[in-house]
């Protein structure tokens, strides 16, 4: 039973992390529609910026924050600018392929810069766990889920509350409107991917201490955020935490059970059968699968 | 697509530029190219990037009657592709078949395994689809990478190196090329034929408006599925011949999602729901890949990745319609200018 309990916790804070690393892409997709095949990427870069800021200048990986988010603010900014805000015009698989271009050139220039090596930071607390009645937490997951879960809160909050925010809902359920309502609606997309890749540098610094980074480490947690902002419901900012709650219990269980590499394979089965029977996720708007944003 | 009102430009009774259902004088001179390539005495790494060249246009071609014709974006083909290689050589390695019958076994496999994708995939759009295929290549790879017996898992398979023209393995890289050109004039034929057809045109519809489609009776889940399994059989018989060519196959290499993207990357490039469209994005995309991971490849690794990741960006943002397009309204701007 102790067993259960505690690969039911450990699952539930590691898929803490997982939603962190995923609500920047779901709230791009519910805004733009757009998925940013380059998300993993962008990842990359801010776990490096995490990793600069903790080993070059001897800050905590939780202070770095205050300088990565920023940084990957602007990052977003650049990139709406030139790639994404250009390509929303055309057709939908202009914007894939062309997010798709930006993370293999991403990957790679990773790669001539950082070359391959595996770079990580000391774990908090010389890596001792904490302990919560019979089981066992690592504190950085502990913190991790703790941020999640008040990002998640926030973000709704500002979503609901704010001028910005209903300023975004509008947009969302006809753009048109809202920009015959005085919404600048291109500075709305801007903002949105902005604050989308800020959000991938708060889950790099979260992350930092737990993960290693490398130049293609984007691709592994991609895969994993796709599968997450499906089940939750592209779109849906608690879906995404829901999701990776999902994806971290199914993980840790089935790595437990069967056998580590067999864990993978089961989430990509459960997103498959989420799509075939509620393609709307767990917490989507019922019909956005089905929806003609290919065109 | 051209909207100019002029009437094409022919030289004889041949069209000069490529056109839905019928051969034009570009396509001939490109084929005509293509052999004067296999026949000219190349140094051995140029003769290489013949064979991949056309061994990915072929490939790129397949891709595009789902993801050009269909409206099917697929980023799973690399399952179909890895199918296609581990069958014919799981079929040579313990059941003494020879490729040249494995190939079909591969092509059926993968062609059931494209009905089964298109099917569960078959309500859902867009971004959706895009990343469901995406799973199920995952879901492919993964169990390849675990089902030891049969696929040798990590450490992959190797195919016995002796020439031999009935196991398929050649000792020269012409042979080879012969081989990859044939697969490439095939898919294209299969691709005219398509895009000429009463079939053809129902595809578009469903792509297009799959309600009006509907509606003037094309069944929209027939349609889709039988796209995406004959697209996935030529993959899958594009995978044999690249497994026959490599003589080594493993789950990284063969059912990679990088495979995946770059199977869609060529033809989006190229052309979408043209004919020409993947054969130039392949012309373009794999000697510019090839010859700079030859050049560059030891000064800066990734180098070349990155140049190719560049012109990917700067291709689809000024070029939405890719190279197909933009040569068409060169060709058309040019019309207007002769008298």
């Amino acid at each position: 039973m102790t067993t259960v309990g505690q690969l039911v916790l450990s699952g539930i804070l590691i898929g803490g992390i997982y939603a962190l690393m995923s609500i920047g892409l779901t709230l791009v997709f519910g805004v733009l529609r757009v998925v940013n095949f380059a998300h993993g990427e962008f990842l990359m870069v801010a776990m490096y910026g995490a990793w600069a800021a903790t080993r070059l200048l001897g800050l905590n990986p939780y202070v770095a924050i205050v300088a990565v988010v920023p940084a990957m603010f602007l990052f977003g900014m650049l990139v709406h600018w030139l790639i994404v805000g250009p390509a929303l015009a055309q057709p939908h698989l202009v914007v894939v392929v062309a997010t798709m271009g930006l993370s293999i050139l991403m990957q790679n220039v990773g790669l001539m810069l950082a070359s391959a090596d595996l770079l990580d930071v000391p774990p908090l607390l010389g890596g001792r766990s904490w302990t919560i009645g019979p089981f066992y937490a690592k504190p950085e997951l502990v913190i991790g889920f703790a941020v999640a879960v008040v990002c998640t809160l926030g973000l709704r909050w500002m979503l609901q509350a704010s001028y910005l925010g209903k300023a975004i809902r509008a947009t969302v359920q006809d753009g048109e409107a809202a920009m015959l309502m005085g919404i600048a609606v291109p500075r709305i997309f801007l903002i949105t991917f902005a604050a989308g890749s800020a959000l991938v540098g708060l889950a790099a610094c979260i992350m930092m201490p737990l993960f290693s980074v490398f130049p293609t480490v984007g691709l592994n947690f991609v895969l994993i955020a796709f599968v997450i902002v499906v089940l939750g419901g592209m779109g849906s900012i608690e879906g995404a935490l829901l999701g990776g709650i999902c994806i971290g219990v199914v993980q840790s269980m089935s790595s437990y059970y069967i056998a580590p590499a067999f864990g993978q394979m089961f989430f990509f089965i459960l997103f498959l059968l989420v799509m075939i029977f509620r393609p709307s996720g767990l917490l989507g708007q019922k019909g956005t699968a089905n929806l003609g944003i290919n065109n | 697509m051209s909207m100019s009102v002029a009437a094409p430009r022919t030289v004889g009774r041949w069209r000069l530029m490529p056109a839905r259902g019928t051969l034009s004088l570009f396509e001939l001179v490109l084929l005509a190219a293509f052999v004067a390539l296999v026949a000219v005495r190349l140094p051995q790494n140029l003769q290489d990037v013949v064979v991949l060249t056309f061994l990915w246009a072929g490939l790129a071609l397949a891709w595009n009657l789902a993801g050009g014709y269909a409206g099917l974006i697929s980023f799973g083909h690399a399952a179909f592709f890895g199918i296609g290689a581990y069958t014919s050589t799981i079929l040579t390695a313990h059941l003494g078949v020879t490729p040249w019958i494995g190939l079909w076994i591969a092509g059926l496999l993968a062609a059931a395994a494209g009905a089964v994708v298109a099917m569960i995939c078959a309500r859902l759009r867009g971004p959706f689809f895009i990343l469901s295929t995406l799973a199920a290549a995952e879901v492919v790879r993964i169990g390849a990478l675990n089902w030891v017996t049969l696929t040798g898992g990590p450490e992959g398979l190797s195919i016995l190196p002796t020439p031999s023209a009935a196991n398929m393995v050649f000792a020269s890289k012409t042979a080879y090329a012969v081989l990859m050109l044939v697969y490439l004039v095939v898919v294209y034929g299969v691709t005219k034929v398509v895009e000429g057809s009463r079939y053809g045109y129902y595809l578009l519809a469903v792509r297009d408006d799959e309600d009006a489609a509907s509606a003037a009776g094309v069944n929209p889940l027939f349609m889709r599925t039988s796209a995406m399994a004959l697209s996935a059989m030529l993959t899958g018989i594009g995978g044999t011949l690249f497994a026959q060519y490599f003589l080594y196959l493993d789950p990284t290499h063969v059912i990679s999602p990088e495979l995946s993207f770059q199977l869609a990357l060529l033809p989006a490039l190229g052309g979408l729901g043209t004919a020409i469209g993947p054969v130039l994005g392949s012309v373009v995309i794999t000697p510019l890949s090839e010859l700079l991971r030859s050049y560059l490849g030891h000064a800066a690794a990734g180098l070349h990745l990155a140049i190719y990741g560049g012109v990917l960006i700067a291709v689809m943002l000024h070029f939405p319609g890719g190279i197909a397009a933009a040569l068409d309204r060169l060709a058309t701007r040019w019309r207007k200018r002769a008298p």
